[in-house]
């Protein structure tokens, strides 16, 4: 029972993941390969949060938020007016310095050796999250929020303008819309909220180091959105559940440990060719990837 | 002249691509598209632009509404009174002081529905932002409800109560046939009072029918003293509801005059027209 | 003794040029992001000591096989996912996506078979010699001269062979190539396996110094990536200069620093040059909108 608890933190975890790489991936039909880079500044942020200003829960989940809201500025700002590959290759690369800063600024970060010992949130300053029942009610409440909020930019205005920029980039600037404006606006919120999984990750985890935040990860949240599928709200889900489940379907299955782990990886690996050859948009999303 | 909505100087533009030499070897090769153009389009009017393939008239729109900079030149468009130097100002800038553009190959928005491609012709930038889509949502919604009628509105008036377009307005606007999706590009204009309207050939690839609404369509907007820049190769539409003609070749305006006098004309009739 | 950090740039820098070659050969022709060029690159020695310890083939029919079977690879991927792709006209965020499965796929199988630890073909110190101030390898000095043979062979037969011009007339414009009555779908089959072979041999050399584990390919093919946008997408001979370029970059910065923070100069590098030069050193400048 109480790997199953876990299994939903897990979950939690990665729709929301999900869910905030497909506004910009998805809806903008910005392909990135960045996730796991704002995954991992939210996650080192929170602590710097909890662990050094000692700030309760809110606080410390703003901050985390904001703060990887703003670095988005730092890559999206030059890199948008890249064209195709180009602004792909331009993510890349951002993961890749970010991943080697974590992992070199021992002074700041730990490095690989990681920071342990992170402190359960507490909310209000005094409640104490901590154990698996009170992660498993203060993530699925942050999910549902989360949920709720990209459901409400998908289906305004807002939304249709960025399905806009993905349809017909050049109408949309020729009807007067600023196209750039509304692409910085899209990553700014795609990495804040995944700075979101980065603190639930760091406080449930209670230890972090880079490994978990390299390109191999960007590479999983990319390919869990897209096997679910893109552009709604139930594509990011179904993705979630199904890299979190299974895993333990094949450990169900009674596969060697071992063999497992690779054997997945070759599951995901077909999941995305075949997707991609007869149906790019993904098991129960609404857009193709173009 | 005072007049004179817009006023292009001395415009050039020229392109230079690598072409295979006969050593095997790559060459850079100049031509000019445009070359000292000069043009004045007066207020309120229809003007036509006629002129073989490859004579500029596309890249002279591109120019104008900002997607391609020249290499040197000067644009003046007369607004509501301001002046602006539109070779310095971005395609959405120039698009928000009241320049409207219709695109050769349609660009209207497939994926969306036929009611989001109107509305989202006119909805303001304000509103498109996320901390509206947050926290003003009733208020966005009374906005919406609002150009739905004016898109109801729009679609009544041009083309009629048995028009398919207000029924199909839930349909991707992909699906719709393409003298429709042509309709619905121009309809989309009306959505906002634009000053000035840049049209490229409106009427290619649609039947006869179509291109009497579209004729249609494209005299209203001159009832509303909003002027009109229009490609075009068929001479008749030409001849029925343009002010004004202008003949490019070479990359420049050679001549302008009414429709009769510029299709009339013995050198354009022998390079272009071909009779 | 800098000039000691600068030569082993360049001859690592050589390899890197091999390698970003061998990835420049398939985008800038197909502009196919070839991201499953990296697991392709690392197969070839897994090949090679499959070929010499299973079978007992002799080294040099055994790298015979280790080319031959990384071309065979490389085939497979553009017959059974590229092509089908390209026929609908897929946009290249499919392709890279599809390449990404590819990738994915052919790494795990090798590491399901293999193991996922590092193996070494090589052990033991090898023996060096010294020229002025400078030790370079045996092994050094292999990986010198059989880059520098492949350069030659490579930039003789683009200038002068039929296939060459043919190919140039492709880098620059497709279509128009087409027209002109050359055989597209087999110019192609011939680039791949082109490419193929020049990753399988860069990735012989290197793995016969360090080793060789499954996931090698995706740091290698990072520094190829990295080389040919230093360069400059188009001519052939950018991924070559951007290669050595960031070897030796590589090399002076454990010189003046430390191992560590190679990889950050090499990928800030290439921000740079995203944003501020895309067209790389020797390429031309490229036409927006």
């Amino acid at each position: 029972m109480d790997y199953v608890i876990h299994l939903f933190i897990l979950i939690n975890i990665y729709i929301i993941l999900t869910t905030s790489t497909n506004l910009l991936v998805g809806t903008v039909n910005m392909l990135s390969l960045g996730q796991a880079a704002f995954y991992g500044i939210g996650a080192y942020l929170s602590v710097l949060a909890l662990l050094s200003f000692n700030w309760p829960l809110f606080p410390s989940l703003l901050f985390a938020m904001v703060g990887t809201g703003l670095i988005s500025f730092l890559i999206s700002y030059p890199s948008i007016r890249l064209k195709g590959d180009y602004f792909v290759l331009a993510t890349l690369g951002f993961q890749l310095i970010v991943y080697t800063i974590l992992y070199n600024w021992v002074s700041v970060t730990r490095g690989p050796y990681g920071i342990t010992g992170i402190p359960s949130p507490k909310l209000f300053g005094s409640i104490e999250i901590a154990g698996l029942w009170p992660f498993l009610i203060l993530s699925t409440v942050l999910t549902i929020m989360v949920v709720v909020i990209f459901y409400n930019l998908i289906h305004s205005p807002f939304g249709r303008a960025l399905r806009g920029v993905r349809d017909d980039e050049l109408s949309m600037k020729a009807l007067g819309k600023n196209v750039n404006r509304l692409k910085i606006y899209t990553f700014a919120i795609s990495s804040a909220f995944i700075a979101v999984s980065g603190f639930l990750y760091a406080t449930y985890v209670s230890y972090i180091d880079p490994t978990s935040f390299n390109l191999d990860e960007s590479i999983f949240i990319l390919s869990a959105l897209i096997v679910g599928g893109l552009g709604n709200i139930r594509g990011p889900v179904i993705g979630a559940l199904f890299v979190i489940i299974l895993p333990e379907a094949l450990r169900f299955m009674g596969l060697p440990d071992n063999v497992a782990a690779n054997l997945r990886q070759i599951i995901y690996g077909l999941a995305l060719i075949l997707l991609m050859r007869y149906r790019p948009q993904g098991i129960a999303g609404t857009y193709a990837i173009k | 002249m005072e007049t004179d909505i817009l006023t292009i100087q001395a415009l050039t533009k020229s392109f230079s691509r690598k072409i295979m030499n006969s050593d095997g070897g790559e060459d850079d090769e100049q031509y000019w598209i445009i070359k000292d153009l000069f043009l004045n389009v007066p207020r309120g009017k229809v003007i036509a632009l006629i002129g073989g393939n490859g004579a500029g008239k596309t890249t002279l729109f591109n120019i104008i509404s900002g997607f391609v900079k020249p290499d040197s030149g000067s644009i003046i468009f007369k607004g509501d009174g301001c002046e602006s130097e539109l070779l310095k100002m971005q395609p959405h800038l120039i698009a928000q002081m009241g320049l409207g553009r219709m695109f050769q190959d349609n660009h209207i928005f497939g994926e969306m529905s036929v009611l989001d491609n109107m509305l989202i012709a006119n909805s303001l930038n304000s509103s498109e932002n996320p901390v509206s889509a947050l926290l003003f949502k009733k208020r966005l919604k009374r906005d919406e409800v609002k150009r739905t009628e004016k898109t109801a509105q729009i679609f009544d008036t041009f083309f009629g109560k048995e028009s398919p377009f207000w029924e199909k307005r839930y349909v991707p606007a992909g699906t719709l046939s393409y003298g429709q999706q042509r309709l619905l590009g121009l309809a989309r204009l009306f959505m906002r009072e634009y000053q000035l309207l840049l049209l490229d050939e409106p009427s290619s690839g649609v039947n006869p029918e179509v291109i009497e609404q579209i004729k249609v369509l494209i005299r209203r907007f001159t009832e509303q003293n909003q002027t009109v820049l229009l490609i075009e190769h068929n001479l008749d539409v030409v001849q029925d509801i343009a002010d004004f003609c202008c003949y490019m070749d070479q990359g420049r305006i050679t001549l302008m005059g009414t429709p009769a006098d510029v299709i009339g004309n013995e050198d354009v009739r022998k390079s272009y027209v071909g009779f | 003794m800098i000039w000691q950090f600068i030569v082993n740039g360049i001859i690592t820098g050589m390899i890197y040029g091999v390698v970003a070659l061998g990835f420049a050969l398939v985008y800038n022709t197909t502009r196919i992001f070839h991201i499953a060029y990296a697991a392709i690159y690392m197969v070839a020695p897994y090949l090679l000591m499959f070929s010499m310890q299973s079978l007992g083939l002799p080294l040099f029919v055994s790298i015979l096989l280790a080319v031959l079977g990384t071309i065979l690879i490389g085939y497979a991927v553009d017959i059974l996912i590229y092509s089908p792709l390209a026929k609908r006209n897929s946009s290249s965020n499919v392709i890279m996506v599809s390449s990404i499965g590819a990738m994915i796929i052919i790494i795990n199988v090798v590491a399901i078979i293999f193991g996922n630890e590092t193996k070494i073909v090589n052990p033991g110190v090898s023996q060096s010699i010294t020229i002025g101030k400078i030790l370079v390898t045996y092994t050094q000095v292999f990986q010198f001269v059989t880059a520098l043979f492949l350069f030659l062979l490579f930039f003789i037969f683009l200038k002068f062979s039929r296939f060459g011009i043919i190919t140039r007339a492709y880098r620059d414009d497709e279509k128009l190539a087409s027209v002109l009555g050359t055989n597209i779908p087999a110019i192609k089959r011939l680039l791949f396996i082109l490419s193929s072979a020049f990753a399988a041999v860069g990735s012989c050399l290197i793995a016969y110094d360090v080793g060789m584990n499954p996931y090698v390919g995706m740091p290698m093919l990072l520094n190829a990536v990295v080389a040919l946008i230093i360069g400059g997408v188009g001519r052939f001979e950018a991924p070559v200069l951007g290669g050595v370029l960031i070897g030796v970059l590589q090399s002076l910065v454990v010189y003046f620093s430390s191992a560590r923070w190679q990889d950050a100069v090499t990928f800030l590098l290439l921000i740079l040059f995203l944003l501020l030069r895309p067209q790389g050193i020797l390429g031309e400048k490229m036409r927006t909108v």
